[in-house]
């Protein structure tokens, strides 16, 4: 961490000391985490205090922690070996929250990401505050501090089902009408629930269980092509240049002893 | 006519000039032809297009429509109103969401009216298929004429897919059973 960084992460410890959590700072912009009960006081003393004058809400969005840390393959050794063909771990939604895996990494499920932006220090934060309950996750709204937050807070109700309080208009703003279910979960279906037909009887689109099968792309290799058969070629060439260089030091020796 | 009118490869290609060579108009002041072929030869020449861009095909129809591939050549001119249109080009990503209002601005064209489903997603959810808020396919929701494959399609791509239309309505008769 840079003096800078160091300096700025000090900023955040010495005022709001043990309710907020100070993480890592990538690429200038510094990450800190906020306790839910905190969140109101501690966002308004970052956009009024002097110290730190975060005038502008650039980006509030969620996050689905379930199955964090989990892939459906071993990716470790995918760019020697290729992808195993089958899907091993346990992919998304294939568990639910209280039986997942790795229970002690993520506390909670759903977590929302603010970015702030400070025109005076020419500075950009990012803060993080987990909401409580995973099954009614609840945050208070940011509508009072900066209004900007209103369509971020409307679109991360609709993708993700966490609930801003105090938020004058909670409606959904980019699924369908009548959409059920929040599709930026990770136990939401991707091929979702319902699919649209035009109805000639009925004159109208109509809406009806979705009829194909997910599918889990699983990537595909082409094995035994040119690139693994590189070992035998380089053999074959090394063999041809082994001979060649024998017949030429028996050849230099007959010279010798000619000369 | 001349060179803005160019010799079509065939002969029932445009009832004003049966042979290349010899133009009735021309030579007696006259032609005739039936009337299924008049009328087919009005339809192709003046095909005006809704303008129903989605998405990035959008922009390859703007590109056919612009001066290098100018589409006002072939009577095709982007109509802001399904009253006036003719035909329907489907550029782009037919959402869930999306398919009600598609429908009735197909259901607001007069006839006679074709589609033209343009790049992948319209044909059939393209890189979308198995996503949860796309409809699998235009012709789910309306009938289809021409599929213009590609994602997306290009400028000529497209521009052949209109003249494939064109050939499609020659074909067809409307006095004549």
């Amino acid at each position: 961490m840079s003096d800078t960084a160091k300096a700025i992460a000090e900023l955040f410890t010495g005022r709001f000391g043990d309710r907020v959590r100070v993480g890592a700072s990538l690429k200038g912009i510094q990450t800190i985490e906020v306790d839910v009960d905190a969140w109101l006081e501690v966002c308004r003393a970052l956009r009024d205090e002097e110290d730190f004058c975060y005038e502008q809400l650039t980006d509030l969005c969620g996050i689905d922690y379930l199955s964090y840390g989990q892939s459906e393959w071993d990716t470790t050794g995918a760019s020697t070996d290729g992808f195993s063909r089958a899907v091993e771990g346990l992919g998304p939604g294939r568990f639910d929250w209280a039986d997942r895996p790795e229970a002690e990494v993520v506390k909670q499920r759903f977590g929302i990401v603010v970015h702030l932006l400070s025109f005076k220090h020419n500075r950009r934060l990012r803060v993080r505050c987990f909401a409580p309950d995973e099954g009614m996750p609840i945050v208070p709204s940011l509508i009072e501090i900066w209004s900007s937050a209103n369509w971020y807070e409307r679109e991360t109700f609709d993708l993700f089902g966490v609930v801003f309080e105090g938020h004058p208009d909670l409606r959904r703003i980019l699924t369908d009408y009548g959409f059920t279910g929040h599709p930026f979960r990770k136990d939401f279906p991707l091929i979702g629930n319902v699919a649209v037909r035009y109805d000639s009887q009925k004159k109208r689109v109509v809406y009806e269980p979705v009829e194909i099968e997910p599918r889990v792309g699983v990537p595909r290799v082409l094995r035994n092509d040119s690139r693994y058969n590189t070992d035998e070629f380089d053999q074959a060439a090394d063999a041809a240049a082994e001979e060649v260089a024998a017949k030429n030091t028996v050849a230099g020796e007959q010279e010798n002893q000619d000369g | 006519m001349g060179m803005n009118n160019p010799v079509p490869l065939d002969s029932v290609d445009d009832i004003l000039r049966p042979n290349a060579d010899a133009n009735p108009l021309l030579d007696r002041g006259m032609a005739i032809t039936s009337l299924d072929a008049l009328l087919n030869w009005a339809r192709t020449g003046s095909m005006w297009p809704m303008t129903f861009g989605l998405a990035c095909c959008a922009v390859e129809m703007m590109q056919a429509g612009a001066s290098r591939y100018d589409l006002d050549r072939f009577g095709v001119i982007f109509r802001p109103s399904p009253r006036q249109s003719d035909v329907m080009i489907v550029a782009g990503t037919l959402t869930n969401k999306m398919a009600p209002a598609f429908r009735k601005v197909y259901d607001q064209m007069p006839n006679p009216k074709w589609v033209i489903s343009m790049g992948s997603c319209a044909n059939g959810g393209g890189y979308y298929h198995y996503a949860y808020s796309v409809t699998r396919g235009c012709d789910r929701v309306v009938p289809v004429d021409v599929y213009v494959p590609g994602c997306p399609p290009t400028a000529e791509a497209l521009i052949y897919g209109i003249l494939q239309l064109q050939a499609k309505i020659r074909r067809e008769t409307t006095i004549a059973r």
